[in-house]
């Protein structure tokens, strides 16, 4: 299931929309990311276990609306005491379950419940804008926040500036129709779907 | 469109909370006996204020807890959010 992903039949490789004329920046860089650890930990509303010195993968839970990450890892907040991890290491559900005990958390591993799409290019805040009501401008490299796209619900990661790239997560079952949506924004700058 | 400020996600649109009702309605004690009348008005009896008004509201595509919201009913305005636990 894990390896099968959600837009096997509509991804198609290639330059599309409005890239003629364009520099490299200003076209948009679509690419799905696969075969990756996700994991959600929500803490108990009733435990009062402090989550101060808890750490995966060397890295401290985030503030809000900010994410912690090394060159593996990211840990996203969600809301209170709500955490995404995402990580290259599949293996490390093992280390999370030893850290975060199952009387004060839950730990619920979602590796194959998302479809994650990242962008990339100086036109990134434009295309999400285009669907969604979030105030962006100010964010920057190491922000995440939940919102809706076209009526989906997505959480967005800035994982860099300059130019701008973001991984957005939607729920797998929305995954096509998000696709849809993220690709019919960008036409406009032209996009390359790698 | 109505802006509502989450007090733990900050400035956000309308289009991500969802209505939960007026924030004023305490349920009755636990184990305690009560009439029908007073459980009938708990469940259904609301106020419907022309003015300042006291409401629940779900952040639900943003941090997805429960908020309260002062907001006025003439003029939409917001004048306070807190955190579902805080009292005005």
């Amino acid at each position: 299931m894990k390896s099968i992903s959600s837009l096997e039949n509509i991804y198609i490789n290639g330059k599309f929309g409005n890239y003629e004329k364009k520099n490299e920046n200003e076209i948009i860089k679509i690419k799905e990311i696969k075969n990756i650890f996700i994991c959600q930990i929500v803490k108990f509303k009733n435990s009062f276990f402090d989550t101060k010195n808890l750490k995966i993968d060397n890295l401290n839970l985030p503030s809000n609306l900010k994410c912690t990450f090394n060159s593996s890892t990211r840990i996203l907040w969600m809301g209170p005491e709500n955490y995404l991890v995402t990580s290259n290491k599949l293996e490390l559900l093992k280390d999370i379950l030893r850290e975060f005990n199952e009387n004060d958390f839950a730990v619920t591993e979602l590796s194959h419940s998302r479809t994650i799409i990242e962008i990339e290019g100086t036109n990134v805040n434009e295309v999400i804008k285009k669907g969604s009501p979030v105030n962006i401008n100010d964010l920057k490299e190491g922000d995440c926040f939940n919102t809706i796209y076209h009526g989906i619900a997505i959480t967005v990661d800035f994982l860099k500036d300059n130019p701008k790239k973001a991984r957005i997560f939607s729920l797998r079952s929305f995954g096509q129709s998000f696709y849809h949506s993220i690709t019919d924004s960008s036409l406009e700058y032209g996009y390359i779907v790698e | 469109m109505l802006h509502i400020k989450c007090p733990h996600c900050g400035l956000r649109s309308q289009n991500e909370f969802s209505y939960g009702g007026d924030a004023t309605i305490k349920r009755p004690e636990l184990n305690k006996e009560i009439s029908d009348k007073d459980w009938d008005n708990f469940v259904y009896l609301r106020k419907s204020p022309r003015g300042k008004h006291l409401e629940l509201w779900q952040h639900i595509s943003g941090c997805r807890q429960w908020i309260k919201v002062e907001r006025d009913t003439l003029t939409h305005e917001i004048l306070k959010t807190l955190k579902a636990n805080e009292e005005i």
